[in-house]
This record gives structure tokens, sequence and C-alpha cells, in this order.
């Protein structure tokens, strides 16, 4: 690779690069309103290799086509590296998005009449980026690195749906934008083509890119950073969705509305030891020591728990008083979502999948807490 | 109404642009075929009936005065019904106020009331003049402004002038009819010829005969038998001229003119059905979705077609209720352009029923004919294929080898773009993807090159035309090459109008010539035709011939005459060196024909013998009525002044000048009618245009539409507004320019067709074709123009489309 041709790859990670402020988006036909989104608010930071998930229907794609200025929003703004794309016109937009994003469809959308390497030159050609002489250069080192160098000059119906992907993800790289949207890239994928491209993504988000990537697929989210999962046009709250992957995405919808955020300073007692239990709560940032109380200040720490891990359960599920308190972890103060015993019920009842998982997690807590206790106990009486 | 008809309903109305585009493809055909059929009928069946309700002569003689008298011997003479006299004689004149004048020969008829042969239309004011008054023909007012009611002024041959008050406006179909180059007629009274100082003599016969009216070689055979008796008497007969009562001396040609008029309907016919072949094999393609549906739910092929069969029908019936009654009007407005221009009267408005009949099964059947095989193929579609999503039907960019490999035509392509690369020519990607798409449907682009390139070629070769023709009857004006013509009453010496002539140093050169007339003889004895003997002096340069063989005359030819083409008519083997039996000054003769050369056949045939022979055989030696004059420049207003000065002039130094006629002048009345037909096929060929732009404008249009999702990833991947907008044009104009170059080749064949109909149908004879850059340059110019215009929509709705619209994620 030469150096002029070497990819350019964004350096400052974790800075804000996408802002979504409260962006609706109703679409109008003759059978009268619907609202895709419903006031949307989103940040992605640079570098993270983000899922987009939700059902068929729930507003990824609206979400996905706002953020690469596709669609416009009926209200709210999108703002990129500081830019509102939506105060230009659509024209200029075209322009900006050659330059700063570069799309993956999920039907590849290569020009039929352009061979692979001439499908990857094409956003150089219009943004008119690179030397004229230094643009089929840099097509085919970005076909290399997709393997698709002996492919170059197939046409793309020439070349399978996977190489097709690929050149799509070149040709989304051709002009070194800093963000890759992708949309469903691997659901028309055999599996093996699906986890190259996935593959593909990591690899570029960990050189700098930020991925944004719609799926209905939940299982893709193990290989990202972030999933954002959206259900009626709504963001569900990313902690519960994490947290509670097996809830159904309208419950987890709900349960983002019923939820409230609490803050604790470091050390901070969350629950104290045989206090009862009134809620359940799920570690939005920061982490959460597990306590075991001994004589005088022979504390035992059973377990900490880190982002996404949730607490309170235990009581709530069996019922009875604290077996060991909760604090904040020295060194940082945390950010909790908690929802109340009775909401607690309502979702266990809703849905039994998450209960059962649940049940499991506290039967595998109380043991290690049996353990916990009787090693303290053979430390205290030999 | 059922489902299924409720369905070609919508599809009639829903996509309004496409209906109309496809209406109009077929209605523009449907008009043009109505218009030109239309005019045919009316033309031919009133030419020859307004013809000959004016009662034509059937003979016409131009011959010394004579009197009343001798008309009735005239009119007594076996196999003549009726004959009536006229004096004819040539005035200047002019709008009272006016300075520029006008040529006009003056026609007297003896009794108006009792006029019975080629009789007057009138058109407006007076019917029949009185004392002072007269009657001007329509043709007037082409060369001069004039009404009943206003005043002329008159240039008598004394210089005197006086005033005439003109009282109608009258149309004669006969008269001026057989003679191409005459200047336009008037008619006044046997009252009035004393003002023009002409005596009350006669100099023509116009005659009919009692039967055969519509038998040349009868009415050949009276007319020589009435030349001869005239001549027995003393008389001399000048010119001849024979019609038929029911048909228009210009029939042949008008009807040559509608001829290939009705060629370009039935091209433009053709063209239009192509168009509406493509527009109906998108619109397949776009409702292979909808037929996959319909057989998906039961729909057979059967029912699927008669859906598809009552759509075309009803594109047909949409046509029909535009292009019929435009058709109509334009057919009588067309039919009624040529009869002005011909002279002639139409019998009224109506509606042709033929032409009717074939607008009606243009315009259901075109359509039928054209969409068949796009309904065939689409009511066969596979649901598999019809759902598929393979909705551009891109079977047609596949290879031969199958779906997925590249075809040999976009082999050549890729293997182009790598050679040039190879060589530093870096096509960028939006070029190549205009360059590439242009290629793509290629039945779509052959049938919009075939109807843009049938256009172009018309075009351009009706230029080509048109500068033939000029081309023709400006060389036919070599035999005119003297600046002035100046003709006296009276012969004068030649050197001493020579010698008066230079005394004004614009004159550098002057010529006298004799004239004199003979018979052509058939080998029998029986006269077939008259010469006009035209003898300028031996060796004169005021004649440039365009030979056809043989030589010119040369000084001590003695009975040797070249002869003009039209000979052939006679004597169609005859060849320079051959004898021809002429009939001269009443004597038999034998001439030698030592050449022949090309002229305009419908003036008749022209004979050039050197004036020194035929002078001596008039006893006129070194005497000229007529006189041939060069002057230093030789533009048409130069030749315009010097004839009136030389008027003035020799009028001032007592000579009896009869006219003095500007040289270029001669071929006005000829390059006219050319202009005129001309101007027909022009706007003929426009209208090819106009189709084969329609159908390059429908082919851009379906090419946007069926890219849309092409121009939405464009679009998506940095392509902004002037980017998709130059694509769009780029394909246009690039399939302009390769119907431009196609054009060109086409148009030499269509060009040597056009001229060779036009020239054998208005010179009777084919003529040397002259290419022009003029109709390439126009043409080039329109083309450019109209594939812009033509893309310019598509490329618009191209550019606005938004990415969402057409890559509908969800």
């Amino acid at each position: 690779m030469t150096k002029r041709t070497q990819l350019k790859l964004a350096t400052v990670n974790g800075t804000e690069l996408i802002k979504i402020e409260q962006v609706v988006k109703t679409f109008s036909n003759a059978a009268g309103e619907f609202t895709a989104l419903r006031g949307i608010d989103l940040t992605l930071n640079r570098g993270e290799f983000v899922a987009i998930i939700g059902k068929s229907g729930s507003g990824k794609s609206t979400l996905l086509n706002m953020l690469t200025g596709i669609d416009h929003p009926t209200a709210g703004k999108v703002l990129v590296d500081g830019i509102d794309i939506y105060a230009q016109s659509e024209s200029k937009r075209s322009l900006w998005r050659g330059r700063n994003l570069g799309i993956v469809f999920q039907f590849f959308q290569l020009l039929p009449m352009l061979n692979l390497l001439e499908n990857v030159m094409l956003p150089m050609d219009y943004v008119g980026m690179y030397d004229v002489d230094e643009r089929p250069k840099r097509a085919m080192e970005l076909l290399r690195m997709v393997g698709l160098e002996e492919q170059a000059q197939k046409l793309p119906r020439a070349a399978s749906t996977g190489q097709q992907q690929s050149a799509a993800i070149a040709r989304a790289l051709s002009t070194d934008a800093p963000i890759i949207v992708a949309d469903e890239p691997t659901g028309n994928l055999d599996s093996r083509s699906a986890n190259h491209i996935i593959d593909l993504f990591t690899e570029l988000s960990e050189r700098g890119k930020t991925i944004v990537m719609v799926t209905h697929d939940s299982t893709m989210t193990q290989r990202t950073s972030r999933t954002v999962v959206i259900s009626d046009g709504q963001l569900v709250n990313e902690t519960i969705a994490q947290a509670l992957p097996l809830l159904s995405q309208p419950l987890m919808k709900e349960l983002s509305n019923k939820a409230e955020k609490i803050n604790f300073a470091p050390n901070e007692t969350i629950i104290r030891s045989k206090d009862p239990v009134q809620k359940f709560f799920m570690i939005i940032s920061g982490k959460v020591d597990v306590v075991l109380h001994g004589r005088g200040k022979d504390d035992l720490t059973v377990s900490q728990l880190e982002r996404n891990d949730f607490f309170g359960e235990i009581e709530l599920m069996r019922g009875g008083k604290s077996v060991a308190s909760v604090r904040a972890a020295e060194d940082t103060p945390v950010e909790l979502l908690a929802i109340s015993r009775e909401d607690f019920y309502w979702l266990m009842g809703e849905s039994p999948l998450t209960e059962k998982a649940i049940g499991n997690i506290v039967q595998k807590r109380l043991d290690e807490q049996k353990q916990a206790d009787r090693r303290k106990r053979k430390r205290l009486f030999g | 109404m059922r489902p299924r008809w409720r369905k070609v309903l919508s599809d009639l109305i829903d996509n309004k642009a496409r209906t109309l585009l496809v209406v109009l493809s077929i209605a523009v055909g449907v008009f043009a075929i109505g218009v030109i059929a239309g005019a045919y009928v009316i033309i031919s069946e009133d030419m020859s009936v307004s013809y000959a309700s004016n009662n034509p002569a059937n003979i016409e003689l131009r011959m010394d005065d004579f009197d009343e008298d001798f008309l009735n011997t005239i009119r007594k003479f076996d196999g003549i019904k009726e004959a009536e006299a006229r004096r004819v004689f040539n005035i200047r004149a002019r709008p009272l106020g006016k300075t520029q004048w006008t040529s006009i020969d003056v026609i007297t008829i003896e009794d108006f009331e009792e006029n019975e042969v080629n009789l007057l239309t009138p058109l407006s004011g007076k019917e029949i003049p009185l004392k002072n008054e007269i009657l001007l023909e329509q043709d007037v007012l082409e060369k001069m402004d004039a009404a009943p009611g206003d005043t002329l002024e008159v240039q008598l041959r004394d210089d005197s002038i006086k005033t005439i008050y003109v009282a109608g406006i009258v149309q004669d179909s006969s008269t001026g009819a057989v003679d191409f180059l005459a200047p336009p007629l008037a008619y006044i009274s046997t009252d009035t010829l004393r003002l023009f100082d002409q005596g009350e003599l006669f100099n023509r016969v116009f005659a009919t005969v009692e039967t055969g009216q519509d038998d040349d070689a009868h009415i050949n055979i009276v007319l020589s038998a009435l030349k001869e008796k005239i001549e027995k008497n003393d008389y001399e007969v000048g010119r001849t001229f024979r019609s038929l009562t029911h048909q228009h001396p210009l029939e042949t040609t008008i009807n040559a003119v509608l001829g290939i008029l009705m060629a370009l309907g039935v091209l433009i016919v053709f063209l239009s059905s192509s168009l509406i072949a493509n527009t109906l094999s998108a619109l397949l393609t776009q409702h292979l979705r909808h037929i996959g549906v319909m057989k998906l739910i039961g729909g057979r092929d059967k029912i699927i077609f008669k859906m598809y069969l009552v759509l075309l029908v009803s594109f047909g019936v949409l046509a029909l209720l535009i292009a019929v009654p435009a058709g109509g009007q334009g057919a009588y407005g067309l039919a009624q352009f040529i009869a002005t221009m011909m002279g002639f009267s139409l019998l009224g408005y109506r509606i042709v029923p033929s032409a009717f009949i074939i607008q009606i099964m243009v315009g259901l059947l075109v359509p039928l004919v054209a969409g068949f095989m796009p309904v065939i193929n689409g009511s066969r579609v596979t649901v598999q294929k019809a759902i598929s999503g393979d909705l551009a039907g891109e079977s047609s960019e596949q290879g031969e080898g199958g779906a997925n490999r590249e075809s040999r035509f976009e082999a050549i392509q890729f293997q182009a773009t790598r050679i040039l690369a190879d060589r530093g020519i870096r096509i960028k990607r939006p070029l190549l993807i205009s360059l590439r798409n242009t290629f793509r449907r290629r039945g779509r682009l052959i049938l919009t090159l075939f109807t843009l390139t049938m256009g172009g070629a018309t075009f351009i070769s009706v230029f080509n035309v048109r500068v033939t023709l000029h081309e023709y009857v400006e060389s036919v004006g070599n035999y005119f090459l003297a600046d002035v013509t100046l003709d006296f009453d009276t012969p004068y010496r030649v050197s001493e109008i020579e010698q008066f002539a230079m005394q004004d140093p614009r004159v550098t050169y002057v010529e006298g010539w004799a004239f004199s007339g003979a018979d052509i003889l058939y080998p029998d004895g029986t006269t077939a035709d008259n010469v006009s003997l035209l003898a300028p002096p031996a060796g004169s340069s005021l004649v440039d011939p365009l030979m056809v063989s043989g030589r010119w005359v040369q000084a001590g030819d003695k009975k040797k005459l070249t002869i003009s083409e039209g000979i052939y008519d006679l004597y169609p083997n005859l060849q320079a060196g051959d004898y021809l039996p002429l009939k001269v000054n009443g004597k038999e003769e034998s001439w030698e024909v030592v050449g022949i050369f090309k002229f305009i056949n419908m003036e008749g045939i022209l004979g050039y013998a050197p004036y020194d022979y035929i002078s001596r055989d008039q006893n006129m030696a070194n005497l000229s009525f007529s006189y041939r004059i060069v002057t230093e420049e030789h533009d048409r207003a130069y030749q315009e002044m010097m004839a009136e000065d030389l008027d003035a002039y020799f009028r001032d130094n007592g000579f009896h000048v009869q006219e003095a006629t500007p040289g270029l002048s001669t071929l006005d009345s000829a390059a006219e009618s050319l202009d005129i037909l001309i101007s027909f096929l022009l706007i003929m060929a426009l209208l090819t245009a106009v189709v084969g732009s329609m159908g390059l404008a429908g082919t851009m249009s379906m090419n946007v539409l069926e890219r849309t999702r092409e121009i939405g990833i464009m679009r998506a991947i940095g392509a902004t507004d002037i980017r998709i907008i130059t694509m769009v044009l780029v394909e246009g104009l690039l399939i302009g320019i390769i119907s431009f170059i196609l054009g060109i080749f086409l148009a030499v064949p269509f060009t040597y067709g056009f001229s060779w109909i036009v020239s054998t149908a208005i010179f009777e004879t084919p003529i040397d074709v002259v290419f022009t850059p003029m109709g390439y340059g126009i043409w080039a110019g329109l083309v450019i123009l109209l594939s812009t215009l033509a893309s310019v929509l598509p490329a618009r709705s191209a550019a606005r489309l938004t990415i969402r619209e057409v890559l509908a994620y969800e």
C-alpha cells in the first residue's frame, strides 16, 4: 500500500459524532398519518460499532434514513460532526453524504452497468476526492482489503452475493468517510458471508470508523459494541435491552417508560442488609459491590456488578429481607435504572422467559452466596 | 364494472403522462396520414372538377394580330366547339404612390358576359370591368398590394403613365396554368384597349374541341389542322398549347408532390408505431408484477391478453378522438393551401370517407400491431419471473451464455474502456454510466434511433433537395445570363442599339438576338409540337448550356439546331447528328440536331440556332427586336436599376421599348413555386423530426423510470442534482448524436430518391443532386436541441426523486 492510498482513519475515538435530537417522522398517505419515529434522542460516538435492532416496521430504517440524510425529519435535528444535515439542500446533502457517509445496502445496490472496480471508484468521482490517477489504485486497494482483487473487472451480476456485499463495503469506504451506515447488510447473505462482513465491520471499527448497522437479527448484537433497540418508533432504554434481552421489544419499550434513573455517590449504600427490598435495579454506568457483613468491620465483597447487570431480584423473587448490602463501588459513582416492586411483578407476569432466566440467575447467585458464606464462616471459625 | 376492466381503466387514468405519450404517438401518425390522405382525395377530386368547371381551352394559339372576321373562320373550323379571341399584351403597373413596377400580362376579353372559355371565378369586387377598369388575377396580389377600388398606374409604350381603376379580383385557373414562367394576369374589356394604346385586334385564340376533350391525340390533330389553315391564311402562329378539359396542367406535378407527402405520411405512421411499440413494451415491463399477481390468483394468459388488448384499443380510440377531427381540418387546410397556390378552387369543406376510414384503421391497427408482441410476451410471462423482482426485464442485457455472464457487447465496451485507459484516456465513471446506459436497452435504442434517424435523414435530404432544385433553376439561368433583356416593338439595327447602349459606361456588352418558331413534325408529317427557336450570335457567351449530348450551335450552322430534352417525349431515341422534321415558316424542312440540352420541359420545347442563319431566314439581317445587355455588376438590385435606367434611356432617345427585364427575375416564379413545394416537404420533415424526438423523450422517460433505483443509489453515494441531470442529458444527447451520424449516411439515398421524384415531376427530367451543409448543420443543432428537450423533463424528474422513494427500505 503506498503512502497516498493508505486509508485515513478517524483518530479521536469516544467523542460525540452523531447527535439525533427529538426527531419525529410522520408519513402521510391516503389512509391517514403514521408516525414512524416519536421523538428520538440518540448520541453515537466515534469509533463505536452500533447495532440498531428492531422488528420489521419498528422504525429502524427510518431512523437510519434520518442520520444518513436520505429522508427528512418532520421535527427535530440531526447533527453529524456538529453539522445540521437538514439545513442543506438535497443536492448538497448528497455531496455531503458522499464525503462523510459510506452506505451499505441490504441488496448491495451496485450499479449494474459498472464493474466492481468502477463501482468502487464512482463515489470518488462524484465527490471529487483523490487525483484521477489515484482513484483506480485506491479502489483496487479497497477491493484487495475486502478480498475481491481478483473479481475487480467483474460485473456485479457475475459476482456472488457475498462478493457483491464486500464490493459495496469497499464502495462505502472509497471516500474514506468516517461513518459507515449499513442497512441489513447480512440480510441477504449466507452465514459464512455474513460473518465475513461482520468481521470486516469489526476491523473497521477497530481502525476508528463509526459503524451503524441496522439489523433485525439480535444475535448480531453480540459482535457490536453497542445496541440500540427501537420499537414502535421509540428507542428502548439500552440498559434494559442489555440487562433483560429476553423481553419482547414492546415490553422493553413499556419498561423504559416505567423505569427511573437514580444516581449514587462512590461507596454510598444502595440496599442495606436485612432491610426490605422495594426495587429492581439495573446498572447504567459505574459499578456496585455486593457485600456480606461480618462482625465489626470484617465485611466480605462477594461480587462486583457492572454496566447492564441488575440486582434486587433475589429478594423480590423469593420474598424476605436483603441477604447482603449493595453499595456503589469505592472509586466511581453509579447510575441505576430502577423499577418498582409492582412493576417487576407485572413484568415477570408478562414475560415468563425473563422470569425463568432471572430465576436461574437468582439460584446461581444464591449458590454463590452460600459458598461465600461458607468461606466466610471457615475463615471466622476455622 | 368487473375488477379486471376497472384495472384497465385505472391503467389508462393513473399514469396520465404515459397515457398521453402513447395517445399522442398514435395521434401524430393518424393525424399525418389523415391530413395527407384527405388532401390527396380532395385535391384529386376538386382539381379536375374545378378546372373543368371553368371550361378550359383545349387549344391555345399565340399568333399574329387578327380580327373578328378571322375568329369566325376559326369558330367554324371542323372539330372546334367554341373559340374566343383575346388580345394579350404586357404592361408595367404599380399601385398609385408606389415606386415598384410589376410586369403583368393584360388579357382583353371581347365580351365578359358571353365568355365561355377559360372562365373567371370572381373573388371580390366586380365580375365585369367597365371602360378603364381592370380585373386582377389573385396572383397579382403576391406582387403588389391592390384591392378593388384602388387605382393603378400603368406605363405605356410611349412612356406616358395612365391610371386605371381596379374593379375586382378574380381567379383564372386555366389561362396561366400552362405557363410556369408567365407573369401574373389582369383582364380588361375591349373598351379599355385604347387606354393602353392598343388596337382592337386579337393575338390569341382559346378554343375547345367538339369531341375528345380529354384526348390529347385528338386535340393535337384538330390543332395541327387548324394551325395549317391559319398559316395558309398568312397568319403566323408563334406557340401553341394543348390542355385536357379534366386534367389540370400541373396535375402530374401536384400528384407527385402528394405522392411524396403520402410516402412521408406512411413513414410517420411507421415511425410512430415504433414509438408505440417502445412505450407499450416499457408499460408491459412495468406491469409484469401486476401480471404475476393476476396469474397467481387465477388469471389465465387469455384473460390477461384480452385486458391488455382492450387497453391498446382504448389508446387507439383516444388517439382517434384527437387525430380524426384535427386530421380532417388539416386535410382541408392543406388542400386549400395547394389549391390557392395552384390557382384552382375547392368544392367546399367535407369529410373524406376514405381518409376517415384510413385514419380509423391506422388508429386501431397500429397500436394493435405495435403492441401485439409486447402484449403476447407480457401475458405469457411466468408467475415466478413476474414477481421475482426482475422487473426491469434485464434479460435484454444478459449475455448469450446466461444471466450472469457479460454479453459480447458489454465485453467490447469494457475492452474499449480498458484500451482507452491504457492509453491514458480515462473516462470518468459518471460519463461511463451515460455511455453504457445508452446501450443497455438495445431493442429500445434501435427503435428510438430508427425513428430519430429517419426524421433526421428526411430533414437533411429536404434541404439537399431544396438546394438541388434551386441549383437546377439557377443553372437554367445559364440560358439567361444577360443582366437586362431589352425588347422593342420594332426591329432596330444591332449596331445602333449597341452604340447607344455602350454610351452608358455601366454597360459592358450588347447582343442582338433573333427569334423564330417551328412545328416539330412526326415522320408522317403531322404536327407533334412546336419549338421556340432562340437565335443568339454564334459563340455567344450569354448562354451556358447544360448539354446532355452533342455540341452547342456554331457559326455557319445552317438548318442545324440544339434542342431541349423535351424532344425525348416525341423522339425518345433522338441523338445528336439525327435529323428532325420541322415546319419553319410553313415549309417542311429537315434540320440536323447538333446537340441536346437540359431545360425546364414544362416550358415547352426550346431550340437554339445561330443568329446569322435565323435573321437572314427572316430577312432581318443585322436587325433585332430583342437585346441582351451585360452590365458591370450582376446582382439583382443592380439589374433592376439598370433595367429601369436603360428603359428610360432608350425611350428618351425615341426608341419603342416594349420591356426591359432584369435577368434574374426570369426565374422568380419558378423559384417561388419550388419554395412552396419545399415548404410542404419541410413541414413533413419537421413532423417526422417531432415524432423522432417524441420517441426519444419517451425512451428517456422510460429509461429514467426503470433506473430510479440506480439514481437513488447514485444520490446515496454522493451524486448531486447536476450530476444526475447531466447523466440523463448526456444519454439523450448521445442518442441524438448517434442518430445524427446515421442520418448523415441515410440522407444520401433519401436525397437521391426525393430529388429524382421531385425533379421528374416538375422538370420532367432527373437532375444532378447537390448536397448542402445547411441541412446537416440545422439538423445537428435541432437534434441537439430536441435531444436536450426530450431529456430535460426526465432528467429533472430523476433529480427530484428522493432516495427514500427509490430505495424504499420498508
